[in-house]
């Protein structure tokens, strides 16, 4: 069989994407990252899989050549960027202006791409300590000003660099010595900016960045001379990767699980082979470089972070080293999926995805074998596979300069996630127990509560809207901005659930947003679920509760609508399921309606609703 | 050793070839950025970083902006590459 030219060119682009995903580095030079970015921009056309988003880069400095940067490096992970620069030098007028080019393609994200340059040197020349606080609250205040009139005209998420502190001091060490020195205050600028963004506000550690980059070589006066480039043009690629990987945060793209080999990746050696006394791990400078590994792992993990084994060995050696070797950090209940056995390992990532319900997109793998990550990136190109140094020294910092599990907010959802993951397991094994599904959903003694979406719980419910893809009707993506113009107007219902059983708390799993269309018509506008509590019956649960807040605010019908994405067909049937009736069908699109005028019977589930209060108590 | 100027010269090709994507371009001491129409400001930074990095050198400020033509670019490199030993 032949396949056509235009399949051909998909083929050689995709080829040409993977290759670039391997070859490029952050700290490749300015000159190296342009001849990839545009090896990039010729084949960019033909990647289907890129997600469209739209970004504007507003500063006083030169922005040209972080953005050619910066669509290379979103394209690297997952976008297609649609990038709008402010002219330069118009910081304050392109953000003041509803007017202004940088609003008119409905950003999603805008970048606040400042320096410490933009902070005046005259500023922070404070001749006594009476003037500092002052002068700190009005340096802070410029920027509160920029994000709400920001905020005013559109609806996207700022991303606002804080102050790469500069290299000169002109009072030496007494800059960041004393109380008020030229240091000492853009050091307390930035922490007020971190304390002081709302969200809707990431500040981007771009000082943080510089500091990484390395100081002396950041700071590249001949640029900023010749055409107002902010810092050293080798430093850009740099600091494109890792606000592109702040983006992809933002859009819920950051990866969520991390599989990891074991012999000569978790410890030195190979446990089959050398035995438990015989592998490194713990004393001497060989075996501690891996347990600095494994702490940074495990710390990982405490963030939200799933790690997962998938190693080639007997189950039975490779699960001793974690029962027994006493300089084990990592322990068995760190690991959501523990698999050890000699199938090739692609086919084992397809299982640890499936038990734990992720895409493969969502994974990290980390192996110290150059053919096993080869043959994973083959068979799996949506699993990010890091280049491995010999040094295992160097895994750590490989691992955490990747920025692979950036996060823009932070929930206690997070935190507990291994554990709800474990559970599930725990849940899995129990189903097996009971042959009939009634019994089993019973014996899980569930109940959930159903109550507003307030400050305390918002940046679960943005995140539950913004990250999931596979229980989303709508895949609707709103900022917290726009969640929180919803809480306030009429026009809109929305509710969180949380769900307990026997095993522990499921914490925030669902979020629906009912939308007035009319006196007598209530649609799901959004309707997100965690993937974790599928099969339970909480979809049952929620309509009901869906049914009576129509029923309450007067309406006569309820209308759901499905809309496809390659991600969310998991939901295409559950309005047929929850007995709503098919009104219209455009593609893969569908809407559906509930008669609330007509009596029904209640969707059957096993949940005790229970009060908020009652739900935090027992 | 420092290199001829012959040498030099085609080094700095396949460096123009690379930072404009054309593998048939050729260059002349008398070129100007006026002689390519892709050749704006834009690309000007991304060729300098790119010599930059190719010969190892560094050019101050004021000479990346008053080059004039590439015969002067081979002459600063030349003079650069003698100084730095290379």
């Amino acid at each position: 069989m032949q396949s056509s030219p235009a399949m051909n060119d998909v083929k050689n682009s995709l080829a040409v994407f993977e290759e670039l995903k391997n070859s490029a580095g952050f700290f490749d030079t300015y000159a190296a990252q342009l001849v990839s970015a545009r090896k990039f921009e010729k084949v960019v056309g033909e990647l289907d899989s890129l997600a469209p988003i739209k970004v504007a880069v507003v500063g006083n400095a030169t922005t040209d050549q972080i953005c050619s940067l910066l669509r290379f490096w979103l394209g690297l992970s997952g976008f297609r960027a649609d990038i709008r620069q402010s002219p330069f030098g118009t910081l304050e007028q392109s953000i003041f202006d509803p007017t202004s080019d940088i609003y008119a393609n409905d950003p999603d994200i805008i970048w606040i791409f400042t320096n410490h340059r933009d902070v005046p040197f005259e500023a922070i020349e404070c001749e006594a300590e009476a003037d500092y606080d002052d002068k700190l609250e009005n340096a802070i205040e410029r920027f509160e000003g920029l994000w709400a009139n920001v905020r005013k005209n559109c609806a996207a998420q700022i991303i606002q660099n804080n102050v790469d502190l500069p290299l000169e001091r002109v009072m030496g060490n007494f800059d960041g010595s004393s109380r008020f020195g030229r240091l000492t205050f853009l050091r307390d600028m930035n922490a007020q900016l971190s304390r002081r963004a709302s969200s809707g506000v990431s500040i981007f550690d771009l000082d943080h960045i510089s500091n990484v980059f390395g100081k002396a070589n950041w700071c590249e006066e001949r640029y900023w001379h010749h055409a107002k480039i902010p810092f050293s043009l080798d430093a850009h690629g740099y600091v494109a990767h890792a606000v592109a990987r702040l983006i992809a945060a933002i859009k819920g793209r950051s990866r969520k699980c991390v599989v990891l080999d074991l012999d000569n990746t978790l410890w030195g050696g190979v446990i089959g082979d050398d035995g438990l006394d015989g592998i490194k791990l713990g004393d001497g400078p060989a075996g501690e470089a891996f347990v600095s590994f494994q702490k940074y792992l495990k710390a990982l993990s405490k963030r939200g972070v799933l790690l997962a084994v998938c190693s080639k060995n007997e189950f039975e050696n490779a699960e001793e080293v974690f029962l027994k070797h006493p300089a084990m950090v990592l322990r068995k209940d760190d690991i959501a999926v523990f698999v050890a056995n000699w199938q090739n390992k692609a086919d084992n990532i397809r299982i640890i995805a499936e038990r734990l319900k992720l895409g493969l997109d969502a994974f990290v793998f980390v192996d110290d074998n150059p053919a096993e990550r080869d043959l994973v990136r083959q068979e799996l190109p949506m699993v990010e596979v890091p280049e491995l140094p010999e040094n295992p020294e160097l895994y750590l910092r490989t691992l955490d300069q990747s920025k692979y599990f950036e996060i823009a907010n932070f929930s206690r959802e997070d935190q507990l996630r291994t554990d709800m993951y474990r559970n599930n397991s725990r849940r899995e094994e129990e189903r097996l127990v009971h042959t009939d599904l009634d019994n089993f959903l019973r014996s899980l003694n569930m109940s959930g509560s159903i109550g507003h979406v307030t400050e305390n719980n918002l940046s679960r419910a943005s995140q539950l809207i913004n990250k999931s893809n596979q229980f989303h009707l709508t895949t609707t993506r709103y900022p917290e901005a726009k969640i929180c113009a919803m809480l306030e107007s009429d026009e809109f219902i929305c509710r969180s659930v949380r769900l307990k059983d026997k095993f522990g708390d499921n914490g925030l799993i669902s979020v629906f947003i009912l939308r007035r269309e009319t006196e007598t018509e209530m649609t799901i506008d959004t309707w997100v679920m965690s993937c974790r509590v599928l099969s339970r019956g909480v979809e049952d649960f929620i309509c009901n509760e869906m049914i009576t807040l129509a029923k309450s605010s007067g309406c006569k019908k309820l209308v759901g609508k499905y809309i496809a994405t390659p991600k969310n067909k998991l939901v295409e049937p559950l309005y047929d399921r929850l007995n709503f009736d098919l009104k219209s069908k455009s593609g893969q699109d569908s809407t559906w309606s509930i008669n609330l005028e007509q009596s029904r019977d209640e969707q059957e589930n096993f949940i005790k609703k229970v009060s908020e209060i009652e739900y935090d108590q027992f | 050793m420092t290199l001829d100027r012959n040498t030099l010269s085609n080094r700095l090709q396949e460096v123009f070839k690379r930072v404009f994507d054309d593998p048939d371009m050729t260059i002349s001491d008398e070129m100007t950025a006026a002689d390519h129409s892709e050749w704006d400001s834009l690309m000007h930074i991304g060729l300098m970083a790119s010599v930059e990095t190719e010969f190892s050198i560094s050019f101050s400020a004021g000479e990346i902006a008053h080059l004039a033509s590439v015969g002067e670019l081979i002459d600063l490199i030349e003079e650069r590459s003698k100084a730095s030993g290379a």
